[in-house]
């Protein structure tokens, strides 16, 4: 059967306001964008040009003022906080830059705790699994704040992937990370993107990062500026 | 969610904030802790007076009576056979030795007691220590009058010795109303004394012992068969299962209101949880939204925060519960006169239970307003840290106050057993509340529209003063919480104030010191001579007539009676499940003024203190008139008009109601419920009483002349008498400061809790303060200002509620004048500002020992 790719996320001139100081600042200005399944997309753009907004509206963290987000086909603007925390707990994984675990769960209990609201059977050994797969198979006990920065994020990551999310979002990831450390999360994470097979968009002003993604989208002022299709690099080479 | 899960995330949600909590748990213990210990005593007395219920009867069943019980009483009749009878004589009386004295003289004839043990010394039965001669007296009649056994001491002018000493009665509990010592007679003894004579105030009392066999099902048979033997007019049944009713009644009113007290104290507490919920909840919004973002839905996550609170209730409940019975088991050798120490039954289950569902009801109730805060963290915090909670719904507040008005409502009927009383103390609490919530924001917003730049006085003034204003200070709620203690406490701290010092100073200078009761008429001048020489003034005497009421309008006693005793049972009934019970008693005073011996008096003038409100004295040439007080009137159900028939010691008499006068009993003079015209009971037996005012310091030399030429004669001191009642005050008052003590814990526990929950952004305010340059001095008086200001306000609020409190209780509970104190008031002002700044800079101590840059680094 020849199948028709319903886009994964699919954007119909999206618009976000906010009132500031008794006048409303346009932070997102009608922006289209569709990204297929397995797309690995860059958000890039200056401080202020809407890109942590646009990813807030595509996870369902903040509502449109216009517009229309739907992911897998469904529209999720109109959908109720309930369902908005379905859909997240359902497909959609987080990758923060101030990794946002949680400080009194363990390493493996933050890894374990997306996978339990699923209820998923092979929660412990897909757990082992991600611990492993970012190099913290001996350090699932520890709590957040007895792991440095790196393993943090590396901790982040793991507990991002662990329900098998369709869609992945990443804020900065590398932002409060040295280079070193960055180059390392990067690599794990287009490792982990490559071998689930995942929807990654992933915001960054480093157009060194961006330029491992299949697309690159930037943002001036709540508009898509440009969007470039670039030949891929290797995290290793960019970041060299 | 699974409820695996559920328990999972509760436990280790509950990790971080362990240290945070230990607050919550602090207020809520305290509450429940006084809970506990109120329940639990009142719980333990009830149930240690049904367990010695036959120790405090003495026996299985008593026959109480106005009369002697007729000896020929055939138990046999009664389905009594083989029970055996003792009878006792008791009566108020002044014994002598080298001085005199008050005593309870009880005169046994027969086996005593049947039940509980008489310690005496020496350890011989009490049958074989009395004799025609001798009296057995308790051991402070020994030390009040020097005496030692073997002694000699005259009673109603007979001399008997000494031969034994009462250590304890089972059927005299300590915290019961006592006039003087103990003094146990025989009746060949009583014999020998002038103490019987006509009209004298004598109280009997059989004590009946069934057979062994008789199983104890079939005592209210056997209560009934005596009493329908008996004439319940004049004679009352009780068994032991009944024990002490008038005991037990008091303690369950007392648990009533002290259980609400205790209560207040609770949500006094209540108020910390929150406080601490709150506190709580905003470290915790980042985990929140990170839960959000996860894919945890709203309500599972305030299901979360919800169990994570009841869990903590639960804890804080548990400690209350072991600080309550610790409380409990402590108090009777802290307040040894208040509670006695052999009733105390430590170990109630049921008081247990009611602190712990009302210590987690109250730690979930409380912290819903605060736990609503939950469903609106917004999620997308996780990308910007500044995202603040969303304005809550004006339906979801106004759900959670109604939730919240009506589990405070909810708890304060069950805990007061009464929809009545619990619907007042809800409406009084919100009312409190929302006044003192009111004038904290009043306050606030006041500071904030100050001109502060253009105040006089030192930097931490103005900084102290806008710390006030900040919003989200916790200045409310400390405010309100302190302001509740201050109420309590000062509240019955002014009623009881009040009350001692009406008993203290109430007295007219020109009132009477003592009473001489019982003279007989040709004693008079005699006993008139004693006084005079004792430097006595203002002696004042009028004779007694002993009568009882036969008939009303034509109604017999009886009868009336009946109706009377059957109204009440029927009121009983209906108030055991509605409530309230003035209606009860007021049937029961019927019937007491009904069958009660009358005392009569003849007058031509009535006394100054006596006005007429109805009729015309002595209006009425045809008829012979009584005169009668207007309260006892309305007790009797008479009117104008109305005939009363008397029975004056075998006498019939009738008279007719022609005026109603009401009486200002506080002069302390002798009055009388009803006094008949003169000319028409001159020829009856009769006794004198006698007031008069007594040269202080004279009052035992008099008693000791007349205990010697007059033994029959009982002087009554009016002061003793009152400071008696005073003593009795006093201790009620000690239990409930005591409680009210609890709730001012709980206030500066939620004070110092306010502190500390700030303490991050105090911390940094301190080191801010400090590196633009302001001494750890100029930060801390700035801070003291701050918590002055909150002590100031929660105090002024606090005594004007507890001043307007107590004026209410003072005015329409006792009848009596209002009096400002000031002092009280100034105290507890004082003491609220002590508070509150002791409490906050010690909260505040960290965050001002900290170096400025350790705190700067960490943000």
């Amino acid at each position: 059967m020849d199948q028709i790719t319903v886009p994964r996320i699919d954007i119909h001139r999206l618009t976000r306001r906010l009132p500031s100081g008794g006048r409303e600042l346009t932070i997102l200005d009608q922006v289209d964008l569709a990204i297929s399944p397995g797309e690995f997309v860059a958000v890039l753009g200056p401080s202020g040009s809407g890109k942590s907004t646009l990813l807030a509206l595509m996870a369902g963290l903040d509502r449109p003022t216009s517009g229309e987000i739907r992911i897998d086909g469904e529209p999720i603007q109109n959908l109720s906080e309930d369902g908005l925390a379905l859909l997240r707990r359902r497909k959609i994984g987080f990758v923060f830059q101030s990794f946002q675990l949680l400080g009194n769960l363990t390493a493996r209990e933050n890894v374990l705790l997306p996978m339990e609201l699923l209820g998923l059977a092979d929660a412990p050994a897909r757990a082992n699994e991600l611990l492993d797969a970012v190099g913290l198979q001996d350090r699932g006990h520890h709590y957040p704040s007895q792991l440095s920065g790196g393993e943090q994020q590396r901790v982040a990551l793991a507990r991002a992937f662990a329900p098998r999310p369709a869609i992945l979002l990443a804020d900065e990831p590398t932002g409060n990370l040295d280079g070193a450390t960055g180059r390392k999360i990067l690599e794990i994470l287009t490792g982990l993107w490559r071998r689930e097979g995942t929807t990654l968009v992933l915001v960054t002003h480093d157009p060194a990062v961006a330029a491992l993604a299949d697309r690159r989208i930037h943002l001036l002022d709540g508009r898509i500026e440009r969007e470039e299709t670039a030949a891929k690099l290797q995290p290793a080479e960019v970041l060299s | 969610m699974s409820p695996r899960f559920f328990f999972n995330t509760l436990i280790r949600e509950s990790r971080g904030a362990r240290g945070r909590l230990a607050f919550f748990v602090a207020c809520l213990s305290v509450g429940v802790a006084a809970v506990v210990a109120v329940a639990g005593m009142s719980a333990s007395l009830d149930e240690g007076v049904r367990t010695e219920a036959r120790q405090l009867l003495a026996a299985d069943l008593a026959i109480e009576g106005r009369r002697p019980v007729p000896p020929g009483l055939d138990f046999a009749k009664a389905g009594l056979g083989g029970a055996q009878r003792t009878d006792l004589k008791e009566m108020v009386t002044v014994v002598l030795a080298r001085t005199s004295q008050v005593v309870e003289l009880r005169v046994v004839n027969g086996e005593y007691p049947f039940y509980g043990e008489l310690e005496l010394q020496p350890q011989r039965p009490l049958s074989e220590l009395l004799g025609p001669e001798s009296v057995v007296v308790g051991s402070e009649l020994l030390s009040n009058l020097g005496l030692r056994q073997g002694d000699t001491l005259r009673v109603g002018g007979a001399p008997f010795r000494i031969a034994g000493v009462v250590l304890s009665e089972p059927d005299r509990v300590s915290i019961s109303f006592t006039i003087g010592p103990r003094v146990f007679m025989s009746s060949e003894g009583l014999a020998r004394t002038q103490l019987e004579g006509k009209g004298s105030r004598v109280g009997h009392r059989t004590l009946i012992k069934l057979p062994a066999s008789f199983s104890a099902e079939r005592l209210p048979q056997a209560k009934e068969r005596l009493e329908s033997a008996l004439d319940s007019t004049w004679y009352q049944v009780e068994t032991y299962k009944e024990a002490q009713p008038a005991l037990r009644n008091s303690i369950d009113r007392v648990d009533r209101f002290l259980g609400l007290v205790a209560l207040l104290s609770l949500f006094v507490g209540g108020i910390g949880v929150a406080q601490s919920v709150r506190a709580w909840l905003s470290s915790r919004l980042d985990a929140i939204a990170v839960l959000k973002c996860l894919g945890m839905r709203p309500h599972e996550i305030f299901l979360l925060y919800l169990g994570q609170t009841a869990l903590l209730g639960l804890a804080g409940s548990l400690v209350g519960i072991v600080l309550g019975s610790a409380v409990q088991l402590a108090l009777p050798s802290l307040f040894p006169d208040l509670i006695p120490a052999e009733l105390v039954r430590p170990w109630q289950p049921t008081a247990l239970l009611r602190g712990l569902a009302l210590g987690v009801g109250v730690a979930v109730l409380f912290s819903l307003p605060s736990l609503a805060t939950v469903l609106r963290v917004p999620p997308a915090r996780v990308l910007r840290r500044d995202a603040e909670p969303l304005p809550s719904h004006r339906w979801v507040t106004a759900a959670t106050l109604i939730v919240l008005g009506t589990g405070i409502w909810v708890m304060a009927t069950a805990q007061s057993r009464s929809l009545d009383l619990g619907s007042r103390f809800t409406a009084g609490m919100v009312l409190v509340t929302a006044l003192l919530a009111g004038a904290a924001l009043l306050i606030s917003w006041m500071v904030r529209r100050l001109p502060r730049e253009s105040l006089p006085g030192r930097i931490w003034m103005r900084h102290g003063l806008a710390a006030l204003a900040r919003p989200g200070s916790g200045t409310v709620s400390a405010i309100v919480a302190l302001g509740l203690g201050v109420l309590v406490v000062l509240g019955m701290s002014l009623v009881e104030r009040r009350l001692s010092s009406q008993l203290a100073t109430a007295i007219p200078p020109d009132a009477p010191s003592a009473f001489l009761i019982d003279i007989q008429p040709a004693q008079w001048p005699g006993v008139h001579d004693i006084l005079l020489k004792q430097g006595a003034s203002r002696v004042d005497s009028v004779p007694v007539i002993m009568a009882r009421v036969s008939a009303i309008d034509g109604r017999t006693v009886e009868q009336l009676a009946a109706e009377a005793e059957a109204r009440r049972r029927k009121r009983e009934e209906e108030e055991r499940d509605g409530g309230e019970e003035q209606e009860g008693d007021r049937q029961g005073a019927r019937r007491w003024a009904l069958t009660r011996e009358q005392r009569l008096t003849y007058l031509k003038e009535l006394p100054a203190d006596n006005r007429l409100v109805e009729g015309k004295l002595w209006s009425d040439p045809a008829r012979a008139e009584v005169s009668v007080e207007q309260e006892f009137a309305d007790d009797l159900g008479l009117h104008l008009g109305s005939t009363i028939r008397f029975d004056v010691q075998g006498v019939p008499l009738e008279l007719t109601v022609t005026s109603l006068r009401t009486v200002d009993w506080q002069t302390f003079g002798i009055n009388f419920f009803l006094v008949v015209e003169p000319g028409v009971l001159e020829k009856a037996p009769q006794l004198r009483l006698a007031a008069t005012r007594l040269p202080r310091g004279s009052e035992q030399g008099v008693q000791d002349a007349l205990a010697a030429a007059y033994p029959n004669v009982t002087m009554i001191r009016v002061r003793e008498v009152l400071e008696k009642i005073a003593g009795v005050l006093e201790r009620i008052g000690v239990g409930i400061r005591f409680l009210g003590g609890f709730t001012v814990l709980a206030g500066i526990a939620i004070l110092g809790g306010a502190v500390s929950a700030g303490s991050a952004r105090r911390g940094r305010e301190v080191a801010l303060l400090k590196t633009l340059g302001m001494t750890r001095p100029g930060v801390a008086g700035a801070f003291a200002v701050e918590y002055a200001l909150i002590g100031l306000v929660a105090g002024l609020i606090g005594a004007a509620g507890a001043t307007v409190l107590a004026y209410m209780v003072v005015t329409r509970g006792f009848e009596l004048p209002w009096e400002l104190q000031a002092w009280p008031v100034a105290a507890a002002l004082g003491g609220a500002v002590a508070l509150a700044v002791g409490a906050g800079l010690a909260a505040s101590a960290r965050a001002l020992e900290r170096r400025p840059i350790e705190v700067l680094r960490a943000e």
